[in-house]
């Protein structure tokens, strides 16, 4: 796999290269900021751009801007935006143009090296990715959605699996359920929020931006 | 003594010149204050005069930036304009005009100023005019050009007195002003100036806005310090831990076993610090009150509607103020209130920034109830000149409204 790096922060920027570098995945380039980060991802085209949000020259949500402009500009460029804090709107952002290649981690996630990596892996395969901090922020938010209200509280769970962007053998594992028992749920999720048959991924996406759509802006 | 020879060639003197005699002008239309004002005022205890007495109160609170248009470029005295009314209706200004000290001095200052001001004018011209004229007699004698009989001139010794005399009269002069001017200045400290509790606090309120100014920028920069610091160092930290997990020998069960555990304290180190860095200074308020409060309405814990209706981003201690209280108010509906459903309104209207927070749960909050931190929102409220309402009969529903100033 092939990635670019921004973050403003000399530690994180290197230690994340490193940590990289020792699991196979090729760094292209690591940059400090937005600008550079643009360029970089002109250059190299890399599978999957790993963005701070917090960066100069404003500190404050550079990172989400030029991810956003990257999703739009390299539709085959996944963003992977790192956030110190949770931040729900932003999840919103970067899903509301376009909904696939698209992960958003607290940095915190970072230390456990797997789920870090599966994040990656997700986004550069072209789904979403989404932290659990996030899922629960945004399920325990109001559901206007009738559609949302409609689910039973293990639908509610399975939703928020699919919604951090498990497959269902993950969530079966999970939940101590059987897979077919899992595949089910999904289905019955599909059908209350009246998502059309079509390629399974892709109702999966809509089913997390019923969720992030439900959510008072 | 080259002090007292030059006195009445120094720049200062001939602003006090300037002074004396602009001061006169301004001083006669201003003198139709304090006249209106004895007209007005038993008219006004008879009740048909209230509204001419509010005009001419109103128009007398102008009058410290009247006379400063013109002490203050020539001599430096900082008499402002009264400040504006706080009132927020028609009834509470008319009250706050009624009692305001500051119009009522400004008159006695305008009753007074008008002899004073004639006095120091005709002294001054009195005093330039004459000195120089009466010091140069000598030549007007001589050449002839007029007849200095009417001053009992008919000789060169007298024009010789006379010129003595137009020199003390020049000389002293200067002093004579100064003196008027101070007499002046100490009757605009005590008639214009804000008054001794006023000036005590304009003090205090600027103390105050520094502090809150200060205190929110102190937390931003501590939340950053955080972020950008030890947050940084735990997570590089973590993922050097990581690495040395990869590099360990199969068989080094112990050693991984401490590794990971090393590496689970740091996860929760982190997520301590995220829990702290929120209690300081969110840092979604950075990017604006708007964007921190759908955060934290989805952080609620229940079914918040937010409505925000700003024009312009909010000063950081009011967005720091907000934060917190709204944060506060939607935990206390979930924890005390027992509420199914809240709503969060942020508006600026006529001056003021208004968040309101509602919930349909069992309401009988009120600030002297304790563990609802309520009593801290009213003072958090309060030291920013704010407002703190709180609605919350027995079985709900429970409105709370906090209003400060918007600047």
């Amino acid at each position: 796999m092939r990635t670019v790096i921004a973050e403003d922060n000399a530690l994180m920027r290197d230690g994340m290269a490193a940590l990289l570098a020792d699991h196979d995945v090729t760094v292209l380039a690591a940059v400090s900021d937005a600008t550079a980060l643009l360029a970089a991802v002109e250059e190299h085209r890399p599978d999957v751009a790993i963005v701070d949000v917090r960066m100069p020259p404003s500190f404050t949500d550079e990172g989400v801007r030029a991810a956003i402009a990257i999703r739009a500009a390299y539709p085959g460029t996944g963003v992977l935006v790192f956030s110190q804090w949770v931040e729900t709107v932003y999840a919103h952002q970067l899903l509301r143009e376009h909904p696939e290649r698209v992960g958003y981690l607290l940095k915190d996630r970072i230390v456990s090296t797997a789920s870090f990596l599966d994040a990656l892996r997700r986004v550069a395969e072209g789904g979403v990715a989404l932290d659990p901090e996030v899922i629960r922020q945004l399920l325990s938010a109001p559901t206007v959605d009738a559609g949302l209200a409609r689910l039973t509280p293990r639908e509610r769970e399975i939703l928020a699996l699919l919604a951090e962007g498990r497959s269902n053998v993950a969530i079966a594992a999970d939940l101590r359920l059987a897979g077919r028992s899992v595949e089910k749920h999904v289905t019955a999720i599909f059908t209350k929020l009246d998502l059309p048959p079509a390629a399974t991924d892709h109702r999966r996406v809509r089913a997390v931006l019923r969720y992030l759509e439900a959510q008072p802006r | 003594m080259t002090a007292v020879l030059l006195a009445p060639f120094t720049p200062r003197t001939w602003r006090m010149v300037g002074y004396a005699l602009t001061s006169l002008l301004l001083a006669v239309p201003a003198f139709l204050v304090p006249v209106a004002l004895v007209v007005a005022a038993p008219l006004a205890l008879l009740g048909v005069g209230l509204p001419l007495l509010v005009g001419v109160l109103l128009l007398a609170r102008h009058l410290p930036g009247w006379f400063g248009s013109a002490a203050r470029p020539l001599l430096g005295w900082d008499l402002r304009p009264a400040p504006p009314l706080a009132g927020r209706t028609v009834l509470a200004r008319v009250r706050e005009v009624l009692v305001d000290g500051r119009a009522w001095r400004a008159a006695v200052y305008a009753f007074v100023k008008v002899p004073l001001a004639g006095v120091t004018a005709y002294l001054t011209l009195l005093g330039a005019l004459f000195g120089a004229l009466l010091l140069t007699s000598p030549v007007w004698w001589a050449t002839g050009v007029d007849d200095l009989a009417p001053l009992g001139v008919d000789s060169g010794l007298d024009a010789t007195y006379l010129t003595l005399a137009g020199a003390g009269a020049l000389l002293l002069f200067p002093w004579v002003l100064r003196g008027l001017v101070a007499v002046d200045g100490v009757l605009a400290s005590l008639l214009l100036g804000p008054g001794p509790a006023a000036e005590r606090i304009d003090e205090l309120v600027a103390g105050r806005a520094a502090l809150t100014a200060g205190a929110a920028g102190t937390l931003r920069r501590l939340e950053r310090d955080l972020h950008d610091g030890t947050q940084a160092r735990l997570v590089a930290l973590g993922m050097t831990l990581a690495r040395v997990e990869k590099r360990l020998e199969p068989a080094d069960d112990e050693v991984a076993a401490l590794v990971g555990g090393a590496r689970t304290a740091v996860t929760e180190a982190l997520d301590e610090l995220r829990d702290i860095v929120r209690g300081i200074h969110p840092p979604a308020l950075d990017a604006g009150l708007p964007t921190a409060l759908s955060t934290l309405a989805a952080r609620s814990g229940l079914p918040v509607a937010v409505s925000v209706e700003l024009d312009r981003p909010v000063p950081p201690e009011a967005a720091t103020t907000l934060y917190f209280t709204a944060a506060e108010l939607l935990s206390n509906a979930a924890r005390h209130g027992r509420a199914r459903a809240a709503t969060l309104s942020l508006t600026r209207a006529d001056g003021w920034l208004r968040l309101v927070v509602t919930d349909d749960g069992r309401g009988g909050a009120a600030p002297s109830s304790t563990g609802t931190g309520l009593r801290g929102l009213a003072e958090r409220a309060r030291a920013l000149d704010g407002r703190f309402e709180v609605d919350s009969p027995d079985g709900g529903p429970t409105v709370v409204t906090v209003r400060l100033p918007a600047a």
